[in-house]
């Protein structure tokens, strides 16, 4: 039952090992920590965000340090509140992105034939079918709300994971390990579970990441578009009010600068985070790492070269 | 060519999905669809003039198979029924009003932006670790980070509006009537720049890293090295030899991307009120007009997939490897 | 590292081209329209459609074709409460007020030449009754017949006695027989190029950003339209068409624009604008059908609790005024009772005597704060209002926040339009916002705020008395109305209604709507203001013809051209 060399290791310490080495991921990690911690706590701080406090489209100021709303709301509050909304809202639908691609890619790519044609077909034609437009026709008929939201960017985000847990799947299906399992009896389910997915341990959580970016992104354009609870405060329903409240014409652009900024934060600390992991996990990239750490032992410059030699094992 | 006609039969079949789940999604969902001509009048309509809508709408009470068959057989005929909202125009005619803007708009950016991203990307592989390699994909992945809807009313705001170097939407002056000569040409590109340069921006990082990181690999082949190797001049190996080869896996992302790519321009042309599609899509949702909507969504799926298809036979002849297979 | 330059060196050219292009093209032009085109954003939309059908449904038949293409046969100036003979010139009533003889204006020609006549008044209404999706205003409701008696003069028969039917038919807009009666289906007829009686008729440009209406060559007036042409912009949103008119792209607009001191009339001389409180007055309708809201002191409790100066500070900024308890907005001027407005002292922001009233309606509170029913069932409600609709989502809000003070447990719910409307008209709520209906009588307002015609019972959809209020003393006073020609007759009759609405309180009033108007004295002068209102600033008052008075009067600044 060998497994892949760079997951024998797993494991939470391992993991953060590997991010504290990398310096993309553990600027990644950071920026992702203060958002989550901010989420976490930071409503605890600000009070009702919805609540009006002063006069509407006031400037920065002491007393409200992002100034207020169109609406005579705190800024801050509302950003900081919408903070948890957000990345709640975020992180769920790319698990459940990665959950429905995972088990329709897996799926396809373990069984083949027939159902591996149906399936495979079925996520290509999700591909090519543009996902925005599909997300904004599904989401106008659903009464707005969380639910719908997270529906709708699932229906229109899974498939490019089950492409790639299909492709993976398939490769692991050939390995030695899985056809020992197959022989000595074990239930489909089990090499699933037991001997297939976690060899893909590192490519799951990149998924994740992945799919996390797509979901907060895409969410926060359809709740700009006011396909959302406009109602509830979140990142996109901010901007969607900042628009509505014409920040640009009164030149408000207090109400969404703070936002755009922190939407755009967090995604690109999610893409460091997973260029880290790409990074450690990829074993030809750890190859070159170490090849460049050895050429500047050697005092030789790390050049454009790619360590062919090394490589080849 | 049986390559192409396979992805042919695919883009059919992808094409069939959307149209079905285009007939299926309104009839799935609570609400009737009637009461949103409504809308404009607050109310003002009679019960029996609403009567008379209805029927005018098709919403009749036909078992569900044969609305289908109706429907299929209507939307092959071109015929996407009535806008609510532009009542009585079909929703053709209110399609065709935009549908030039957005894929001028969508096309031109998503060419612009993939040529520009793939040749940094060349250089980025070429020279790794030089600045441009050290400091452009981060940049480019912090903007292609920020949402693009986002990006454009910071540029509409500074460059447009406070600065006023730029005009505040549409496609050309509105004093202007399109014809092919020079004014004409140059105030549609005046106006195409800052929405272009959104899209552009956000979607750059994108490309270049993509191509980057298959550039490396391929930089790493042995062909590549026995080329250099060989003396061949350095420019020639990367163009004519890494290159190339690194560009296939990219040009199957620009397929992917397209739909992508017209996804964020429809939130552009919505933030820099440009005529096409994407505001089109919103006012609908916001007026309830289903018949539009769909058209709107039916026609954008079109598109892509017959871009998609455009793609494969670029593919095709790219790699020599299907076209040898295929034939 | 040369090397690696030169290889992207060929796009140089490309990029260079494409900033140079925007440098050259670096300013605004500054308005180049001349002084005879009046630009107007009156509604937003995406794209024009060409489509001049008066007639047709809702959405399509919208300004400019009504009030500027085709005409109405009266206009009602709203700022003056009066009507202003347009293609009718007199009417009265024969037969024991069962037949309405109108007599229209001679000299009217359509914009092809031919004389418009009576009859082209008879063709329409015929039309309307033989498509009812046309007959937007209801008029075969109460009518059951209309026929020319003359060249100049045509006879409605009333099915019944029904006065203000007479608003309806002067608001209809006419058509030309002799282009419309060979139009198979004038329910979709997009009528592309309108022949009309209206001052501005010819199609002179259509695309889908703008398009222009000339003047027509043969318009009644004499000397008028005094200008050239009324050129429309299509902007998608609000925001974007003050953006033009900050800019000074456009002469007139209906829009909403927040600070407009700051934002609009500060930036330029020129800058006007004109929110008379003439649009339609807004409420918070309490479901009576529904357990506490029946009870008068309970809605009157909410009106208490309610701070309606913070309410229009914050929903509205400040343009508009809270309500006084008869809720009529100041498009009723003629008819309101400043007295009967003045009465209530429920109409005053009070959350001592709210408390004491819910109090003393049995619904105490309970130990978390909550008012219980007597049954124990804790007063938890949504306020139902309608998603993107900003105004009314703050106002929403506030009243929310003001409710929980009074122990009320409100929270603000949003729908889709759609779904906010069936919901309200199939009586589905507990407390929503709504509008009122308007005419240039209170009947209308208070026949849907309290006619016990119009309460529907729960699950059916009605237009409008979506509390279901219905009261005996309403009816006798509104059927009174509907037979009473006489005009002081009338306004003792609005008293009574007044009355009757503050003594039962069926519905807590808001605030009047402010109708929008702002526009631009560079290039024309003469538009309605404060100190010369005329009539009603707003291009968005068509539905009765008003602008047609602003059309007809503004002039081109000679200066200009």
């Amino acid at each position: 039952m060998k497994r892949p060399a760079f997951d024998s290791h797993s494991g939470t310490g391992a993991w953060i090992h590997a991010i504290r080495r990398d310096r993309k991921a553990s600027a990644g990690a950071i920026i992702i920590a203060f958002f989550v911690l901010l989420a976490l706590i930071g409503p605890l701080f600000v009070g009702d965000s919805t609540a009006p406090v002063g006069i509407p489209l006031q400037p920065p100021s002491a007393a409200h340090w992002l100034g207020t709303t169109g609406q005579g709301q705190d800024v801050l509050a509302q950003l900081v509140v919408g903070t948890r909304t957000s990345l709640a809202i975020g992180f769920a639908v790319g698990l459940v992105v990665v959950l429905v691609g995972a088990m329709v890619g897996v799926t396809a790519g373990y069984f083949g034939g027939r159902i591996d044609g149906l399936l495979s077909l079925l996520f290509n034609v999700f591909l090519v079918i543009p996902g925005l437009p599909l997300a904004i026709v599904i989401a106008a008929y659903l009464p707005s709300g969380p639910l719908t939201l997270g529906l709708v960017l699932v229906v229109t985000g899974w498939a490019w994971n089950a492409r790639v847990l299909r492709a993976q799947t398939l490769s692991q299906r050939k390995r030695d390990f899985v056809a020992a399992a197959v022989v000595a009896g074990e239930s489909s389910a089990r090499i699933v579970t037991r001997e297939i997915l976690p060899t893909m341990t590192s490519l799951l959580v990149a998924q994740v990441i992945g799919a996390t970016v797509y979901a907060i992104g895409a969410q926060v354009g359809l709740e700009f578009l006011g396909l959302g609870d406009v109602s509830a405060v979140t990142w996109g329903t901010n901007l969607y009010w900042a628009q509505n409240d014409s920040a640009l014409l009164t030149g408000a652009w207090w109400t969404f600068t703070p936002t755009g900024l922190c939407v755009a934060l967090v995604g690109f600390g999610l893409v460091l985070l997973n260029s880290g992991f790409d990074e450690i996990t990829n074993p030809r990239l750890q190859l070159e790492r170490a090849w460049r750490g050895y050429l500047e032992k050697e005092g030789g410059e790390p050049s454009s070269s790619t360590p062919v030699v090394m490589r080849r094992e | 060519m049986r390559y192409l006609l396979r992805r042919l039969g695919f883009y059919l079949v992808a094409a069939w999905v959307a149209l079905t789940l285009n007939f299926f999604l309104p009839r799935l969902m609570p609400g009737d669809p009637a009461t949103a001509i409504f809308a404009r009048l607050r109310g003002r309509v009679s019960p029996e003039a609403m009567q008379a809508l209805r029927e005018a709408f098709g919403l009749t009470g036909e078992p569900l198979w044969r609305q289908y068959f109706t429907y299929l057989g209507s939307v092959l005929h071109g015929d996407f029924g009535m806008s609510v909202a532009y009542f009585p125009a079909p929703v053709t005619q209110v399609i065709a009003t935009g549908f030039v803007w957005t894929i001028f708009l969508a096309g031109t950016s998503v060419v612009i932006s993939f040529v520009l991203g793939t040749l940094l990307g060349v250089v980025s592989a070429w020279r790794r670790r030089g600045w441009i390699d050290t400091w452009l994909p981060s940049t480019l992945a912090f903007l292609g980070a920020f949402p693009y809807f986002w990006l454009a009313m910071v540029f509409l705001y500074v460059l447009g509006f406070t600065l006023g170097w730029f005009p505040l939407g549409h496609a050309y002056g509105d004093d202007l009537s399109p014809a092919w000569n020079g004014t004409f040409i140059a105030d549609v590109a005046r106006h195409a720049i800052l929405p272009v340069t959104t899209v552009v921006l956000a979607t750059l990082g994108g490309w270049l890293l993509s191509m980057r990181n298959t550039m490396i690999a391929v930089l790493g082949s042995d062909y590549v090295h026995l080329a250099r190797a060989r003396g061949i001049h350095p420019r020639r190996v990367m163009l004519r030899y890494a290159a190339r080869n690194a560009l296939l896996p990219n040009v199957t992302g620009f397929g992917m991307a397209l739909g992508f790519v017209l996804g964020g321009s429809l939130l552009t042309e919505i933030v820099f009120s440009y005529p096409g599609q994407g505001y089109l899509l919103v006012q609908a949702v916001r007026s309830q007009d289903y018949p539009l909507m769909q058209g709107i969504f039916l026609v954008i799926t079109l598109a892509v997939l017959a871009a998609n298809w455009l793609v494969d036979i670029v593919y095709l002849w790219l790699d020599p490897r299907i076209r040898d297979a295929s034939s | 590292m040369r090397r690696r330059v030169r290889t992207i060196a060929p796009h140089l050219p490309v990029i260079a081209a494409i900033v140079l292009l925007a440098a050259s093209a670096c300013t605004r032009k500054q308005a180049a329209t001349p002084g005879g085109v009046l630009v107007v954003s009156q509604e937003q939309q995406a794209s024009w459609i060409r489509n001049f059908n008066p007639l047709t449904t809702a959405t399509a038949a919208r300004w400019p074709s009504l009030a500027g293409v085709y005409e109405p046969l009266f206009v009602f100036n709203s700022i003056r409460a009066e009507y202003v003979p347009w293609l009718g010139v007199d009417h009265e009533w024969l037969s024991g007020n069962r037949v309405l003889r109108v007599t229209t204006r001679e000299g009217v020609r359509w914009s092809d030449g031919t004389p418009f006549t009576a009859r082209d008044v008879a063709f329409t209404f015929q039309l309307m009754k033989k498509f009812p999706a046309l007959d937007r205003r209801g008029c075969w409701g109460f009518l059951s017949g209309v026929r020319a008696t003359g060249d100049r003069t045509v006879e409605f028969e009333f099915k019944r006695v029904f006065i203000p039917g007479f608003d309806e038919v002067a608001a209809q807009q006419i058509v030309p027989e002799h282009a419309w009666k060979d139009v198979a289906d004038p329910v979709t007829y997009a009528n592309e190029t309108p022949v009309a009686t209206g001052p501005f008729t010819e199609v002179r440009v259509f695309r889908n950003q703008v398009y222009e209406l000339g003047r027509n060559p043969y318009y009644w007036q004499e000397g008028r339209p005094r200008f050239e042409a009324i050129r429309c912009l299509a902007y998608p949103s609000n925001d974007r068409a003050n953006m033009a008119l900050v800019f000074d792209e456009l002469d007139w607009a209906g829009n909403f624009i927040p600070a407009v001191d700051r934002v609009f009339v500060a930036r330029k001389e020129g800058h006007h604008y004109w929110f008379p409180l003439t649009g339609s007055s807004i409420f918070l309708y309490a479901n009576t059908q529904r357990a506490p809201f029946g009870d008068l002191r309970v809605r009157k409790a909410l009106s208490m609790a309610i701070d309606r100066d913070l309410l229009v500070d914050v929903a509205l900024y400040r343009y508009s005024r809270p309500a006084d308890a008869t809720g009529l907005s100041d498009a009723y001027s003629a008819w309101h009772n400043q007295a009967i407005g003045e009465s209530a002292p429920w109409m005053h922001h009070d959350l001592a005597r709210a408390n004491a009233l819910l109090d003393e309606a049995g619904l105490a509170r309970g130990a978390d704060g909550i008012r219980r029913r007597p049954d124990g069932r804790a007063l938890k409600y949504d306020i139902v209002t309608v998603s993107g609709w900003s105004d009314w989502v703050r106002a929403s809000q506030v009243i929310a926040r003001n409710l929980r003070e009074a122990g009320i447990d409100a929270s603000v719910r949003t729908y889709d339009f759609a779904a906010w409307f069936q919901r309200v008209q199939e009586g589905d709520f507990d407390l929503c916002l709504g509008w009122s209906f308007e005419g240039p009588t209170p009947y209308l307002f208070y026949r849907w705020l309290m006619s016990s015609a119009t309460v529907a019972p729960a699950g059916t959809a009605s237009m409008g008395n979506w509390h279901r209020y219905g009261s005996a003393r309403a009816d006798s006073v509104l059927a009174a109305f509907e037979r009473e020609p006489d005009p002081t007759a009338m306004k003792q009759l609005s008293d009574a209604l007044q009355q009757t609405f503050v003594d039962e309180f069926p519905a807590v009033p808001l605030y009047p709507n402010p109708s929008w108007a702002e526009y631009n004295t560079a290039r024309f002068s003469g538009f309605p203001s404060r100190e010369n209102p005329y009539c009603d600033p707003s291009p968005n008052k068509f539905d009765r013809g008003e602008c047609l008075i602003v059309l007809t009067t503004i002039e081109p600044d000679t200066a200009v051209k």
